[in-house]
């Protein structure tokens, strides 16, 4: 070893609002016991901001290499090679060891963190050290959720040629974005984009679509998966079916749509709505009077197909073997009822934004009209058309978002389609005063800050400042909330209140996450291999991830990750390779095939 | 006048018991889940902004925090976990320490060692001043059925020898006056103080006079029943409050304004108005302080969570205060004149320099900041505005 080769390393965390939980401690005694490591420092215990003392402590121990570990490094990069340049050292010998960068988040990839390190110190890239193998591939693939993301990717790879099993949890793909009336902020029909995307998927010969199944388990080595898909009882049979509807004019039982948010009711036998794909009637087990042991049966008697309905069909299982995993599950809406200041569940009023999405909806429960939720004659709270109209909307943002409380992550689409809605209340109610209430505005892409400017321009009361309370007074509603740019308390008497609920994470993403060996933030968003430059592969080789299960992000986003978690299958395919992931490679590895990789020689 | 924004003052409030002053993104929810928020005074978002930008003037004369009876609504509710209650009650402390005119206010509160030097200074020259002037009579301990009266008692005022009762009885009478003097004299200045700061320092505005008689009732109003406490949720809080209150001025009442008549020799029965008014005042305190001290340890009450060392240290001195008080009357009829000699010495040794930490520099001066604070606050309501000399147009 030449005296040239001597190297220092710098840890920095610094404490305050950054993701620090790995054991530093550990890896600091741990970076020390390599023979050519002069000095390691901690950046909360030496005080190197000090350019002297940086120079003489690097000339004190005659160092010729930094390596700089931790999180947010190339922050600090700068000032260490203003230093190593007046020393005359070669600015290239500062390496980059970054946390971050690859996904080392906290204490349970401790390893992880010091493979970094390893690399760092023996002057090798990460990426060169971790390479790991490569497996034959089976040329199907999985794409696990029916929404845009999933429809998405499914029709990409399907469209190179290559076989797709695409399963569906409900009974229709389209996810959410089947919900939505316009999309920001073009205001084009979502139905417009959404559904020739749809008979596209139902239609494609390379597409197996299996609605209304859930994946059970998954076994075997990347490359060749072996898959058990639980096919739930649809008792409706989807070859005979031709989608009457005479069924559901005579079923008994009634319960509230999922697929319009409970803004109105649905039979037990049903289609989840006119555009579905299959476009076929299926019963839900919970709300059949048959299913729950009642004397019913009419759907049978009723169906013009004979053996077209069987009332006793039990679930099945399915095997496939795939070689590519899409996970695309999507999201879920803050459930309101837990933020209860602002009295959703308690004032029928007091909307969700996906359930107005629903009301404003021309294929929702009123046509479109927006109007207050009243009784029906069974006492159910159910939109109708012909009831009364609001004259005064006001949108609250951040309803679980950007709070301590619920969730700590701005949801990045509240903002954009709180100012759709707004624009479309105007655009249906002329007349009506329409408040948005917003702690930032965040208008963050192509279009968007001009859209902003635009319903501004509306005659829209946007007010900065978020409410804290709603209440009902003499059947009216009263928010209370600050207007923080006059300074003002205000008291405003509104007729009707839509809470701009962000994401959260399916309920069931952690256990197919832990079932595919996909990391998962402390929110239950997935994570790719790195959030900069690689959202899309995952640490288990041939899975990737495609829209907001990733994290929360809007339509166009959501559609270009699936293209690229699409891209990543293909080049698979085409390859007949797929990696084992990070996860297949041990510390040990990375540590053995950096030193054989490395120019230092060790004595 | 021109705004000077100091990032670093900030960090001077943590010393007054400021943690996370860096977590406020002003969504103006504290402010709008507020019970006693009203148009005219707002609080805490705006607070908070003239604290986070360093605007010290605006900060020292911004009457609206005294406003706030810290019930916990903004930080139940509030997003960042920023803590806005607990800011409250810090930046409350800075105010006390900017109306102090000394600057012994400010370092009781940044230091727990001037606090309590301060404390046993006052505590030891108590002590000395009972040594040199009123020495026990050694005949306490040799001949106690001298200082017994007929109903069994201690007779509390003939303990020193060569000293009468009635000569005793007047010394620390005076004592007392000398003391309620020096701690009312400064809390005077200070609250002065406060009204410069508050309202007189601001030449643009003037307050026409009748308004400081037309006002007064609120003053007298709030500081005998603070309905505003009794707007936030806690009522019992606020019942207890009202007890300790009234507790506490009857038991000033009766040993700083009538010595004479409440310290009295012979043993009165228990429905003597002596006897009852000092065990209702007893009873006030210690209902009130049980509570506080749990609350205080369980800290599941913005009021009591958030424990500055001066928060315990006016617990503890008011305890042992209430404490030796007690001694005295259980010794004394017990008769059993050497604890009851010491017993009242301690108790003046812990009373006189509570009250002059607590009175004029501490927590306890709430107490008259916060009535006033009301009073000020109706005086800026009638506040006209002089004429401002007329502007001439830059750009016409």
């Amino acid at each position: 070893m030449s005296e040239n080769d001597l190297t220092g390393i710098f840890f920095y965390h610094p404490g305050n609002g950054h993701v620090s939980n790995l054991d530093f401690e550990e890896l600091i005694q741990f970076s020390g016991t390599f023979k050519h490591v002069a000095v390691v420092w901690d950046s909360e215990k030496f005080p190197l901001w000090d350019k002297k003392n940086l120079e003489s402590e690097i000339r004190k121990f005659n160092l010729n290499r930094l390596v700089i570990a931790g999180y947010d490094t190339g922050m600090i990069k700068p000032f260490f090679a203003m230093v190593f340049s007046t020393l005359g050292i070669p600015v290239e010998n500062i390496l980059l060891a970054d946390f971050m960068e690859h996904g080392a988040l906290d204490k349970s990839y401790t390893d992880l963190a010091k493979a970094i390190v390893v690399c760092g110190i023996y002057n090798v890239p990460f990426e060169d050290a971790a390479k790991p193998g490569e497996s034959d591939v089976c040329p199907d693939t999985l794409v696990i959720g029916g929404g845009i993301a999933g429809i998405e990717a499914s029709l990409e790879i399907a469209n190179g040629n290559q076989k797709v099993y695409l399963v569906e949890k409900t009974g229709t793909i389209g996810g959410h974005m089947a919900m939505f009336d316009k999309t920001f902020p073009t205001l084009d029909c979502a139905a417009c984009i959404l559904t020739p995307k749809m008979v596209d998927v139902g239609q494609h010969p390379k597409i197996d679509l299996m609605t209304y199944s859930e994946v059970k388990s998954i076994e075997g080595h990347p490359g060749c998966y072996k898959v058990k898909i639980l096919k739930k009882a649809r008792r409706v049979d989807l070859s005979k079916c031709i989608g009457c509807g005479t069924c559901s004019e005579k079923c008994p039982g009634k319960t509230y749509s999922e697929f319009d948010q409970g803004t109105t009711l649905r039979t037990a036998i049903y289609r989840p709505f006119p555009q579905a794909v299959p476009n076929k009637y299926l019963i839900d087990a919970e709300s059949c009077r048959y299913v729950q042991g009642e004397k019913c049966g009419v759907c049978v008697k009723v169906c013009p197909v004979p053996d077209c309905i069987n009332l006793d069909a039990k679930d099945e299982e399915v095997e496939i073997t795939i070689g590519n995993i899409i996970v695309a599950t999507g999201f879920k809406v803050f459930d309101a009822k837990r933020a209860a200041q602002f009295g959703y569940g308690k004032y029928p009023n007091v909307l969700t934004s996906l359930e107005f999405e629903r009301l404003i909806n021309a294929a929702g429960p009123t046509g479109g009209n927006i109007t207050y939720r009243n009784k029906d004659k069974k006492g159910n709270w159910v939109f109708t058309t012909g009831a009364d109209v609001p004259d005064s909307v006001a949108i609250i943002h951040c309803i679980g978002s950007r709070d301590e409380n619920y969730n700590a992550y701005c949801s990045k689409v509240c903002c954009m389609y709180s100012l759709k809605l707004a624009h479309l209340v105007k655009e249906k109610l002329p007349e009506a005063e329409v408040y948005e209430h917003y702690i930032d505005m965040r208008a963050f892409g192509k279009g968007y800050e001009e859209f902003y400017e635009r319903i501004r321009n509306e005659g829209i009361h946007i007010i900065r400042g978020r409410t804290a309370t709603v209440k009902s007074i003499n059947g009216g509603l009263i928010i209370r909330s600050e207007d923080i740019e006059s300074g003002r308390l205000l008291d405003q008497k509104v007729e009707m209140v839509i809470l701009a609920v962000g994401m959260e994470p399916t309920d069931d993403a952690r256990s197919l996450a832990g079932m595919l060996g996909i990391e998962v933030d402390k929110y239950g968003w997935m994570s790719g291999i790195n959030n900069i430059s690689d959202s899309v592969n995952t640490r288990s080789g041939g899975v990737a991830i495609a829209g907001t299960c990733q994290g929360p992000k809007d339509i166009p986003d959501t559609v270009v990750q699936a293209s690229a978690a699409a891209s990543r299958v293909l080049q698979n395919i085409i390859k007949g390779k797929a990696s084992n992931g990070i996860s297949s490679l041990s510390f040990s590895d990375i540590e053995k095939r950096a030193k054989e990789l490395s120019t230092i020689k060790e004595i | 006048m021109a705004t000077r924004v100091d990032p670093n003052f900030m960090q001077s409030l943590e010393k007054f018991g400021v943690k996370d002053w860096k977590g406020c993104f002003h969504c103006g929810n504290c402010t709008a889940s507020c019970p006693l928020i009203e148009e005219e005074y707002q609080f805490p978002r705006k607070v908070i902004r003239q604290a986070q930008m360093g605007l010290k003037d605006r900060l020292e004369s911004n009457i609206d925090l005294w406003m706030c009876y810290f019930c916990g609504d903004c930080t139940k509710t509030c997003p960042r976990e920023a803590n806005p209650c607990e800011l409250m009650r810090s930046i409350r402390r800075y105010q006390i320490s900017a109306y102090d005119w000394t600057g012994l206010s400010k370092k009781f509160f940044t230091s727990q060692k001037w606090e309590l030097s301060f404390f046993f200074g006052i505590a030891i020259l108590i002590l000395i001043l009972f040594a040199i002037f009123l020495p026990p009579s050694p005949e306490l301990w040799t001949n106690p059925t001298r200082f017994i009266n007929e109903q069994g008692g201690v007779m509390i005022n003939n303990m020193v020898d060569g000293i009468s009762g009635e000569k005793f009885l007047y010394i620390i009478h005076y004592g007392d006056w000398i003391m309620a003097f020096v701690a009312g004299g400064l809390l005077i200045t200070n609250i002065l103080h406060m009204f410069y700061l508050t309202l007189w320092r601001d030449k643009s505005v003037q307050i026409p006079f009748y308004a400081y008689f037309t006002q007064l009732w609120k003053l007298i109003y709030h500081f005998a029943t603070q309905p505003k406490l009794r707007k936030c949720d806690d009522k019992l809080y606020w019942l207890g409050h009202m007890v300790f209150m009234t507790g506490y001025t009857i038991m000033f009442v009766l040993i700083v304004g009538m010595l004479p008549r409440f310290q009295i020799e012979e043993v009165v029965p228990w429905y003597n108005w002596q006897r009852i008014l000092g065990y209702y005042a007893t009873i006030g305190i210690i209902v009130f302080l049980i509570p506080v001290v749990i609350g205080r340890f369980r800290k599941n009450k913005c009021k009591l969570k958030y424990s500055h060392f001066t928060d315990w240290h006016f617990i503890i001195m008011l305890i042992l205060t209430t404490i030796s008080g007690i001694l005295i009357h259980i010794f004394r009829l017990a008769g059993m004149p050497v604890a009851t000699y010491f017993s009242y010495v301690i108790h003046l040794a812990i009373l006189v320099p509570m009250i002059m930490i607590e009175v004029p520099f501490s927590k306890w001066s709430h107490l008259a900041y916060r009535p006033f604070a009301i009073y000020i606050a109706a005086l800026k309501k009638a506040v006209v505005k002089k004429k401002q000399p007329e502007q001439v147009p830059v750009f016409a």
